[in-house]
């Protein structure tokens, strides 16, 4: 087991910086380019522009640009240095990330290699720290929501799969579908009409906090504000949450309820459910033992190569909910050509889709004693 | 001797040395296509302790009627329109399911066709045998465990200790199929249903299992209802045997009866399309066309448009089990009734015998090649 662990790892390795390879070209052929921000500008002119981008490095050949960014190699101090190996403690970074290529093999601490996203176009920031702050919002509301909706559709899955074709089945199909067909933007703009200003007024319907009475989420003074108002401030985090998690619990209630009924009908009219109903063994015990069991095994890679949602989060709930997250923050992104945080977003996760699958696979094996590793 | 007991909306039960009696059973599957009377009106009795082997092909209905006797079908689609079964003197299709749960596995038990799919992947077989005898016996866990491991040995497992912590998928086609035997037998049944138990090994691991079958039939006292399309193990392992076709009863008998003097076209049919060893390199012999479609039964003899002895009463009369032959056989076929009688007298006269078709196709065979 361990030993294939391991060998998964190792064979991730190539995975991941093919990805970086990926991630790189699909943005270096992208049309407009960092510069594109300023094309409708008339005080940039094409000199302020080309400084732009010799500052930006942007002038150099896409292979150093690629090279740079991922800390392999320095041009600025003359390539690729191979020295001699370092001590132990050079394989912790500056940003305390580990640094995968000590100092002296890249001749530099920055670069994807050494834990560094670089700096954020738009913001001048640290993409590593953007990313970092985006991440806690994502993952409380995706969170969230992922564990109301799995519960909810393992709950109508099954019980449509038990009941199949009776009424409740039937309403399970016809909600399954209208959540499938309904655009995520559609409902979220019904759900502010309904519960927002422009309706009941009983729901916030933007942001992750009441601006007005904190200070904005993830500073220094909100902490602060958080210790001593713990209750409050859960409580408004809370009222922020209902919309939007409502929004994701309905879309994906539909995919996952449908797939979760089809995987208990199959173990349903599996022989060995047969073989427990001919030992005489009381109905809840086939269905709950026998059938589910064996009805959850697929739900479990399913559910488990959506964990890299919790990261990613739900770009179109966020945006109209303005939540602080990196669905927003991809979107910010994208509007203001800000390479660099567009890069670091892919970039983790498809590091945490890689992760995921091997997540999966590994939890397989411990629920499907016939996978052996 | 008391009066027997009529129960509530039923009839009277047989006589206590009869374990199983079915009677007059009618098990109909309701499909987009239409009905299917997959069991059509069937009766026969085991006693206590004895063999009956069901024979037949495909679609006779063979199957249908074990899963009917445990009640594993879906009902709906299923359906059983008409009939009785009497099990151990009392009704069981009219018994509410809850006491028949407390049946299935206990008194009466089933061993399936195909042993992988029809263990649980997912649990050990330790596991799968001592949860039913938890169930039953009302016992604890370990001592359920032990029955599990005593199990496995009274069914010729080696090392059973070892064996009782693995999974299905680690063991062989045989050894799993020994798992089912030890199952079924851990709450030693009354009533053993195998259901083609030996159809999904290969030939050196058929013969142990029957062996094994036969052996633990003769040591413990439970009868064994064997449903098979294998004439050869029919021959082998039963006392009496029931021969089905599209879903009726065509021939019943001892295995001596029904083997060695049919009475039944169709089951001397069935005899002469077993491949002979000393008729190497001619053609099997097969029964001409094909089963007919359940949609479209023929009006009168299921049997007629194949039969090589029909005539033009078979399709207007349908035919009944009547007597024929030697004691206690059977046969479906109008040939055995008064009706038939000249009929049959022709057919002696151009035939030496009705019995012996395959000595008869030999004869024909060997006058052609003369």
């Amino acid at each position: 087991m361990s030993k294939y662990v391991i060998r998964r790892v190792v064979q991730a390795i190539p995975v991941l910086f093919g990805i970086t390879i990926v991630v790189y070209l699909i943005l270096l052929l992208a049309p407009g380019g960092p510069t594109a921000r300023f094309a409708n500008n008339p005080r940039v002119t094409s000199e302020d522009r080309e400084a732009f981008k010799k500052a930006w490095g942007l002038d150099q050949p896409p292979l150093i640009q690629y090279c740079r960014w991922m800390g392999l190699c320095n041009p600025d101090k003359g390539g690729n240095v191979l020295g001699v190996l370092p001590p132990p403690d050079a394989f912790i970074g500056n940003t305390g990330w580990p640094q995968f290529l000590p100092t002296p093999i890249s001749g530099g601490t920055n670069g994807v290699l050494h834990g560094d996203f670089g700096v954020s176009i738009e913001t001048g920031e640290d993409v590593g720290a953007r990313i970092g702050r985006a991440a806690l919002p994502t993952f409380i509301l995706v969170g969230l929501a992922f564990i109301i909706w799995v519960f909810i559709a393992l709950v109508i899955g099954v019980n449509a799969a038990l009941r199949r074709y009776s009424i409740f089945d039937q309403a399970a199909t016809v909600f399954a579908y209208v959540g499938y067909a309904m655009p995520t933007f559609w409902l979220g703009i019904m759900l502010i009409f309904t519960f927002g200003g422009p309706g009941l007024n009983i729901l916030p319907v933007s942001g992750m906090t009441n601006t007005r009475a904190s200070p904005p989420f993830g500073s220094d003074a909100y902490w602060t504000y958080f210790g001593d108002h713990t209750i409050n401030a859960l409580l408004d985090i809370g009222r922020h949450l209902i919309l939007p998690v409502f929004t994701l619990v309905v879309v994906n209630i539909a995919g996952d309820s449908r797939f979760i009924r089809a995987s208990m009908l199959e173990a349903l009219g599996q022989d060995y459910v047969r073989t427990a109903k001919a030992k005489g063994l009381p109905g809840r015990v086939v269905t709950f033992k026998h059938a589910l069991r064996n009805a959850l095994l697929p739900v479990v890679t399913n559910i488990g190569l959506e964990i890299p949602f919790l990261f990613t989060g739900a770009i179109v709930t966020e945006t109209i909910f303005s939540w602080p997250g990196i669905g927003s923050l991809t979107i910010g992104a994208t509007r203001a050509f800000d390479y660099p945080t567009l890069m670091g977003v892919l970039l983790i996760t498809s590091f945490l889709v890689v992760l995921a699958n091997l997540l999966a696979d590994i939890v397989y094996a411990f629920v499907d004693p016939r996978i052996k590793y | 001797m008391t009066e027997p007991k009529v129960v509530a909306g039923v009839g009277v039960p047989p006589p206590p040395e009869i374990l199983l009696d079915v009677r007059n059973l009618k098990t109909h599957f309701h499909v987009m296509d239409g009905t299917v009377p997959a069991v059509d009106g069937i009766s026969f009795s085991l006693p206590r302790g004895e063999t009956l082997g069901i024979v037949g092909e495909s679609g006779s209905g063979k199957s249908v009627t074990a899963l009917t006797i445990m009640r594993l079908l879906d009902i709906p689609p299923a359906e059983i329109v008409e009939g009785e079964i009497w099990f151990d003197g009392k009704e069981i299709l009219s018994m509410p399911i809850d006491r028949m749960r407390r049946i299935r596995g206990n008194d009466m038990a089933m061993i399936f066709q195909e042993p992988l799919t029809s263990l649980n992947p997912v649990f050990t077989v330790g596991d799968q045998i001592a949860e039913q005898v938890e169930t039953h016996r009302k016992v604890r866990r370990k001592e359920a465990w032990d029955r599990a491991i005593q199990s496995l040995k009274l069914v010729g497992i080696p090392s059973p200790e070892r064996r009782v912590k693995q999974y299905p998928h680690e063991m062989s086609g045989g050894m799993r199929q020994r798992v089912m035997i030890a199952m079924a037998l851990s709450c030693e049944p009354k009533l053993l249903i195998a259901d083609e138990p030996t159809t999904a090994l290969d030939v050196t691991i058929q013969a142990q299992i029957l062996e094994l079958l036969k052996e633990i039939q003769d040591r413990t006292d439970s009868a064994l209802l064997l449903i098979t399309h294998d004439l050869g193990v029919v021959a082998e392992m039963v006392e009496n045997v029931v021969v089905m076709y599209a879903g009726q009863i065509v021939e019943e008998g001892s295995v001596d009866q029904v083997l060695m003097t049919p009475r039944a076209p169709y089951t001397m049919g069935l005899l002469a399309s077993i491949p002979n060893v000393h008729k190497r390199g001619d053609r099997l012999s097969v029964i001409k066309g094909v089963v007919p479609s359940p949609f479209n039964l023929p009006p009168a003899c299921r049997f007629e448009p194949r039969c090589p002895y029909a005539w033009d009463l078979c399709r207007r009369e349908p035919p009944e089990l009547v007597a024929a032959g030697g004691r206690g056989q059977r046969a479906r076929c109008l040939l055995h009734t008064p009706a038939g009688e000249s009929r049959r007298r022709d057919l002696l006269e151009a035939v030496e015998t009705l019995v012996d078709v395959p000595a008869q196709q030999e004869a024909a065979a060997e006058a052609a090649g003369a």
